[in-house]
């Protein structure tokens, strides 16, 4: 196999594995929206089933990045970090749902709570800027870097429009720990200014 | 800023990833600075004069 066709052929097994991953946590989510199979609080844990199928997706993923010249042991690391960090967010998540909703808890017990999957999301925040400070391939790291600022602006700019629309009462209030996924999906919208200047 | 890297790689006849283990980066570093996408920072620049035994400015010149 060339080069070429091996890192089209890696490129397409990770298209599966996204598919697969999406369809299967969506189609997850909606069944247990839809049916009553799983009693609400616990449906969170449910999810912890497809999101099993990270695994292929990361290790998919990495065959690209080897194929298509870009690996490192740094993003290697990232990414096991990141896949760990996850697992326990959505553990942490389902564990603070059930015990909260199970019963009547006190302040300081849902204080408490709230940090079960709280500290996994500090986690993948650590995961990032460990990625940056190990990453030895300057390149790799500059890549890495201006997509993390479009990923800044991105947000800072989104929750100042939302805050205002909040204040006018246009849109409804939306809870501050959305800020980490937006940002993540500015990080997105940052590798693909990447790709599109061709940096 | 333009560069040699190509032809000197050319001539040693190294493909893109020979380059990039001598210099300890990824086969996409080479080939962003080898078409000008991206310019190397001075110590990389060093290591790559270092590798081909000449001045950085026999590999890189201005605009």
């Amino acid at each position: 196999m060339t080069d070429d066709t091996a890192a089209a052929s890696a490129k397409r097994a990770v298209t599966f594995w996204i598919f697969a991953f999406v369809g299967a946590m969506f189609g997850t989510a909606l069944l247990l929206r839809t049916t009553a199979i799983v009693p609400a609080p616990w449906g969170m844990a449910v999810l912890i089933a497809p999101m099993l199928l990270l695994i292929p997706l990361v290790r998919a993923a990495e065959a690209m990045q080897r194929q298509t010249g870009c690996d490192s042991a740094a993003a290697v690391r990232y990414n096991r970090r990141i896949l760990f960090a996850s697992f326990l967010y959505v553990a942490g998540l389902a564990a603070a749902l059930i015990l909260f909703k199970g019963q009547d808890v006190s302040k300081p017990v849902a204080a408490l709570l709230s940090l079960l999957p709280t500290l996994p999301v500090f986690g993948i925040i650590w995961a990032m800027g460990r990625y940056i400070v190990e990453e030895s391939d300057e390149y790799l790291r500059a890549r890495t870097v201006s997509a993390a600022l479009v990923a800044t602006g991105l947000l800072l700019a989104v929750a100042t429009f939302w805050g205002f629309l909040t204040t006018f009462e246009v849109v409804p209030n939306v809870p501050m720990w959305a800020a980490v996924p937006v940002w993540c999906f500015g990080l997105g919208i940052g590798q693909l200014v990447n790709k599109v200047r061709g940096a | 800023m333009k560069n040699r890297l190509k032809v000197l790689r050319a001539e040693r006849d190294w493909s893109q990833q020979d380059l990039a283990e001598r210099l300890e980066v990824s086969r996409q570093s080479v080939n962003a600075i080898e078409t000008g996408k991206y310019d190397p920072s001075l110590p990389l620049a060093f290591r790559i004069a270092d590798l081909f035994a000449m001045r950085i400015e026999e590999i890189f010149q201005r605009d």
